[in-house]
């Protein structure tokens, strides 16, 4: 068996050594997709930091607490903001579908800076202040987030088919976006359904 | 001479009806003032935040560990929207206050991220220099080696193949 017969064999062996030792170089300038998916999730909790008791039936000067998180997986450090709205059964909510936010000013809000793959999470406390009833109607004056009083005004009428006047607080989740350097709303609220009572 | 004397006196009359007026106009100057200066403030802020957003990325991208820098961004973060939250109630004086402490820490932020930056930069330079040393000599160690190793097989066992063992010949 001549040593000519491995020459092919032994030129591959040498490139494969020779890419290996390039490999850290390449790598440098080679940058394949990750092919990961980009995103934001966006949570609400419970006062037991879990995704049960949310507060429900709320009575006036009651306190009442939640848990706001949001993920990030965009890839890179993002700079968020939540918006907390209150609205009434006919008022509107946002529409995740074609990145419309609600029109509905906002109360509260959060602004926050998350690196990529960390969350961040923030306790909120709110309290309704003050209501008027009357017979098939209730309006919330004024809502309590965090210690600071805001004025809503919101009426809703009573629900026959619930027993009760609905309210939902809601909140949205916002992305500043460097290309147009704004804010725009990201496509993504959770909200809860408050039963309030006088 | 009269004519310089009636001027005098019309010009110390409207002088004290100025100084009178002044004190019914002036809160509602101050009042106007307040709230445009409060929102030019935070106007400020957030442009401060911003900058200071894109002063961080900047060192991310450049390879530098931000997470002290965004815990400080989001303290500003906290104060913008405490700031934005007053504005919105009317508080002013609050909403100004909130918006310089948002501010400032920006400006700290970015002038950190900018020097966090350019020593990110230059560890990379440094890094990447290495990598394609040490690469380039891999390859040439490997090319050489290859070669010389080659040449020695030949000139060993080039004419008669590789020498068997002695229980297979």
């Amino acid at each position: 068996m001549r040593v000519e017969e491995y020459r092919d064999w032994f030129m591959v062996g040498s490139l494969a050594l020779m890419l290996a030792a390039a490999t850290p170089t390449l790598a440098l300038f080679v940058h394949l997709p990750s092919g990961s998916e980009s995103f934001s999730e966006l949570w609400l909790l419970g006062p037991g930091h879990k995704a049960e008791g949310y507060p429900f039936n709320v009575t006036v000067n009651g306190d009442y607490r939640v848990y706001v998180g949001v993920g990030n997986r965009l890839g890179y450090s993002a700079y968020y903001r939540v918006y907390v709205k209150f609205r009434n059964q006919t008022q509107p909510l946002p529409v995740d579908s074609n990145s419309t936010p609600s029109p509905l000013p906002p109360l509260y809000e959060f602004d926050f800076f998350v690196r990529d793959g960390e969350v961040w999470e923030s306790l909120l406390n709110f309290r309704v202040l003050g209501v008027e009833r009357s017979n098939d109607s209730m309006t919330v004056n004024s809502l309590s987030i965090n210690g600071v009083a805001f004025g809503v005004n919101s009426t809703s009428l009573w629900d026959a088919e619930k027993n009760g006047f609905y309210y939902q607080l809601f909140f949205e989740l916002w992305l500043y976006n460097m290309t147009s350097q704004g804010f725009q709303y990201h496509s993504r609220h959770v909200r809860m359904w408050l039963n309030v009572t006088a | 001479m009269t004519g310089t004397v009636s001027a005098l006196k019309f010009s110390f009359a409207l002088m004290l009806l100025l100084i009178a007026s002044s004190r019914f106009f002036a809160p509602v100057t101050f009042a106007g003032v307040g709230e445009v200066e409060t929102a030019s403030a935070l106007a400020d802020a957030e442009g401060a935040l911003v900058s200071a957003y894109q002063a961080v990325l900047k060192a991310e991208e450049a390879g530098a560990n931000v997470s002290g820098l965004l815990a400080r961004l989001n303290e500003a973060g906290g104060f913008l929207a405490q700031a934005r939250m007053a504005y919105r109630l009317g508080y002013f004086d609050e909403a100004a206050s909130f918006a310089d402490s948002s501010r400032n820490i920006g400006g700290e932020v970015q002038d950190a991220a900018l020097e966090l930056k350019d020593a990110a930069v230059s560890e990379g330079w440094q890094s990447t220099m290495l990598t394609m040393v040490a690469s380039v000599v891999g390859v040439a160690v490997i090319a050489i080696g290859s070669l010389w190793t080659w040449h020695f097989l030949k000139r060993r066992y080039g004419g008669g193949g590789f020498p068997r063992s002695e229980s297979a010949s």
